[in-house]
Formats: C-alpha cells, structure tokens, sequence
C-alpha cells in the first residue's frame, strides 16, 4: 500500500517492455509553430483530432517554457510571462513526468523542437533526441527532394527512426 | 548534465564525409558560368548566387547545430565567432577569423584567407561587378536567420578583385523573437 | 591527397542547383531545366576528365576509355567504382553503381505506394531532374576523350542506379 508521494500511484502503468516498445509517439514542430512530423507508436487513446491535438501540444510547451523561465531563481533578465523569447534564451524544461507517461523534449536554436512521448520509467532521453536531431538532419535536411519547412513524407528518415526508438529504455 | 562544449571545426571536419574539392569548386564555376549565360546581367547573377547561398544555409544550419553541439545562438557575437571558426572549419575545411567589431558589437567581419571556391578561378573582364563567391554571403545571412538573427552581408575585400583576402561584413538587423502563432480563439 | 571538403558542400550545392533550375529560372519548362542542368554537368565532366588524363596516353579504343570512366574517374569522384559494366559490344554501355552516392538519402513520401495512380511519379520526376547532372558529367567527360555520346540514367532500382551510354556513330 502506498500514500501520496509514492512513486507509483494508480493507474499504474504497464511496467516497460524489454520488447522495446516504449515510445508513444513524436512530435516535431517547425520554428512557426508548424507539426511538419508526427509519428505514433503506440497511443491506445486519441481524444483530439489531430490539428488540435498537435495545437493542443504546442501551446503546452510553450507555455511551460514561458513559465519555467519566469520562476528562474538564478536569471536576473527575464521577460514578462507570456513575452516572446529567442530559442535558446533563459532556461528551459527537458522533460516532465506523469504517472502515466514522459515527456521529453527538445529545442535547438534553429527552433527545431522534437518532443519524444515514452513510459513513465524510461531514462534521461536527451542522448537520443539529439540523435533523432541528427536523423533529421541525414535523412530529411539532406535529402535533395525535400522542401524545407514541408510536412516530412521520408520513407529513409521513418525507418531509420522506427528502428531506433524501439532501442529507446 | 553540463552543457557540452562545442566541438571545434577541426574534429567535425575530420570526422564527417569528404569529397575531392575540385569537383565541388568546378561544380560551382559552372553553375556561376551557366547563370551568365542564362540571366545575362552580372547583377541578376550576383541576386541569384545570394539567393541560393541563402536557402544552402536555411538547410545547412541545422546540420552546423547538430554536429557542433552548439545549443544557443542568443548573443550575436558568440554566434558570429561560432558560425566562423566552427562552421567554416566544417563545411570548407578552412577556418575564417572574425574582426572589425563595432563599438555595440552589432557589426562584424569575417575573413577568409583560403578559399576552395576560388581555386583554378581567374575573371574575365566581362565578368566586372560580379561577385563570384556571393553565395557564401547568403549561406551565412540564411543560416544566421535560422537562428532568429536577421543580417545583411556584404562583400568588402574580395581577392578576385586584387584584395589581400575574402572579407564578408555582418551586420546585425534585429534579432526575431519567437511568437506565439496560434490565435487564442482559433 | 588533393584537397578536400565537406560531402555536404557538394550536396548542397546540388541540391539547390537543381532546385533553382526547376523551381525558379524554369518552372513551367522542365526540359529547359534539364538541358541546363545537364549542361551544367557537361562542363564539370569535361573539365575533370581533363585533369585527370593529362598524364596518360591516349586511348585506344571506346572501352578503354570506358573503363577509366567505370574505375579512376569514378574513384575521384565517389571514392569507389562501378559495381558493374555491360555492353552489346554496337556502341551502348550500361555503367551501374550499386549504391549511387548522389541519391543515398534520397526518399519520397512512404505513404504514396498505397495511393491511386502513378505512385512515386513525383518523388521519381524530382530524382531524374538531379540525375542529368552525372548523366552531364559523363556525356562531358567522354566528349573530352573524343567520343561522342549520349547519357541517360535508370533508377528502376533503387538505390542502384544505371547509367546508360549510347556512342554516337
């Protein structure tokens, strides 16, 4: 029996699979604002259509980050909540948990945000979103056939993903 | 986790795939030779290099970011030292230097010693106006866009034209804050 | 060892030559944008089988200089040779390269295979456009040898591609 604080409160989720197969889904957003890539592994319960449900997602972080920058204890220059700030100034999140899932998140100064769904128990994932970065780069960047800031439609850059987040514990 | 330390232009360079340059310089002086033909005016030549050079650096940024491990581009003049001794380094395999800072540190040079683009290269006076290696000036002001800082850059020495090096001044516009970009209501 | 760059100097040059020929200068013509961006091509190809035979004897016949296209000329340029050489011995060469450097991070929408007609029609029109240039490269480099011919490439392999030249009697 646990209390509250408890690190494992129900609903509990499934422990993770040695199978590989805890991520959920993907999300990368372009620096407008645009998901030009969503990508589902294993999400059992979709509630939004998927415009708002990427919107839905964007307006979270960005007020996370917006909130987390405000609440700095060590940064003397801070804007206003809800001011625009430049990718990459003040500080910012790299994940958050709930019971039931984790959220892992990144932001490169190009405002490339890559935002890695998984269970609740997978590590410090920022080694492989800087990979998934990196795949990015290879497979969408570079392919000649690709407009930039079109929704990504690469057979390469998805298996090459698919591959790796099954390695993903 | 402490943020990593970029890595130098050096490492990445020696640690990504090569290529014979010849095929990359001569590459270049025949679409500069094909644009002559093609569009007739130095001038739309010169427009047209910068525009290319710019959309290379909208895509080349983001593998600059990703193989330099650099995280932040917030202060100008740490980017412009960064795109110049990394970025360079990586790409060309040839580091450029940046001096000439103004006093409020929103304009600066770049320079280049050595430059494959301009190997085997020698004007012909019909060519007068043309700034050959214009599309270097519109990778760096694509690639610094990307990064929310709009620039203009220019050429101030080019060693084409008899000068002792390649000089691009950068000049900072403004830097673009990220904006929401959904309405509340939508 | 001559000098070197970066591999995405080169792709990235490709990449928006191609895309500058066939989405601005010639958009509504693409065989105008073929022709240029093959000429393009033409002029590289001349040039380097120049430097590259200045210290060597002439050939002697159209498939000596063949296979110098197939290993040197192809090594400068690929760092490997192609995989494969085949003639009818009347004056066409098949010339392919298992594993074509130029169109490696090359992919298309995944989905379009399930789609209604033509699938990958525009994934495959993007990649010939890019392919007059090697196909350039050749015609040039022969022509510098004295023989005259026509290149075109086939891609209904992938990532193989086919380069088939045709010596002009």
């Amino acid at each position: 029996m646990q209390f509250f604080g408890g690190s494992d409160i129900s609903p509990s989720p499934p422990a993770p699979t040695a199978s590989g197969n805890n991520a959920h889904m993907m999300y990368v957003f372009n620096r407008n604002g645009v998901c030009f890539l969503y990508r589902e592994w294993n999400r059992p319960l979709h509630t939004l259509n998927a415009q708002q449900d990427h919107k839905l997602m964007f307006g979270l972080l960005f007020s996370l980050k917006s909130l987390t920058a405000k609440m700095d204890p060590t940064s003397m220059d801070k804007g206003n909540l809800g001011v625009p700030q430049l990718p990459g100034q003040g500080c910012s999140f790299h994940s958050f948990r709930t019971n039931t899932y984790k959220l892992s998140f990144m932001e490169t100064p190009s405002g490339i945000k890559i935002i890695l769904i998984t269970h609740p128990k997978t590590g410090d994932l920022r080694e492989s979103l800087k990979y998934i970065y990196n795949l990015y780069v290879e497979y969408v960047v570079k392919n000649p056939i690709y407009t930039p800031g079109a929704p990504i439609r690469c057979e390469l850059f998805n298996t090459s993903l698919d591959q790796y987040v099954r390695s993903i514990s | 986790m402490a943020p990593v330390a970029p890595r130098s232009g050096d490492a990445i360079f020696a640690s990504v795939e090569h290529v014979n340059a010849e095929l990359f310089t001569l590459t270049y002086g025949a679409i500069v030779r094909q644009l002559l033909t093609d569009l007739e005016e130095v001038e739309e030549v010169n427009k047209q290099l910068d525009q290319m050079g710019y959309n290379i650096g909208v895509r080349l940024i983001d593998e600059f970011l990703a193989k330099s491990n650099v995280s932040r581009c917030v202060d100008f003049k740490e980017t412009a030292d960064v795109i110049a001794k990394v970025g360079f380094k990586m790409f060309l395999g040839v580091g450029a230097s940046v001096t000439n800072w103004d006093a409020d540190g929103t304009c600066c040079s770049i320079v280049l010693g050595d430059n494959p683009l301009v190997d085997f290269v020698e004007l012909p006076d019909t060519c007068q106006g043309l700034y050959y290696c214009n599309i270097l000036s519109g990778v760096v002001r694509g690639a610094l866009e990307m990064v929310s800082m709009k620039t203009e850059v220019t050429w101030v020495r080019d060693m084409l034209r008899g000068d002792d090096a390649f000089e691009l001044q950068v000049k900072l516009l403004k830097q673009v804050p990220e904006e929401y970009p959904y309405k509340d209501d939508e | 060892m001559g000098r070197e760059v970066s591999e995405s100097c080169i792709d990235g040059l490709l990449t928006e030559m191609v895309s500058s020929y066939c989405n601005r200068f010639y958009s509504n013509t693409p065989e105008l944008a073929a022709r240029r961006i093959e000429a393009i091509g033409y002029q590289v190809g001349h040039q380097l089988s120049e430097r590259y035979t200045m210290e060597r004897p002439r050939f002697t016949d159209h498939l000596e200089a063949i296979k110098f296209i197939c290993k040197d000329f192809w090594s400068e340029l690929f760092k490997k040779q192609i995989d494969n050489l085949k003639t009818n011995h009347r004056g066409t060469f098949v010339l392919q390269d298992n594993k074509f450097r130029w169109l490696s991070r090359m992919s298309g929408d995944p989905s379009v295979e399930n789609g209604t007609q033509d699938p990958e029609s525009k994934a495959a029109q993007a990649m010939s456009m890019y392919l007059y240039f090697p196909c350039g490269i050749i015609r040039g480099a022969l022509s510098n040898l004295g023989i005259p011919c026509a290149v075109s490439a086939d891609i209904s392999s992938l990532p193989a591609c086919s380069f088939v030249i045709r010596i002009k009697v």
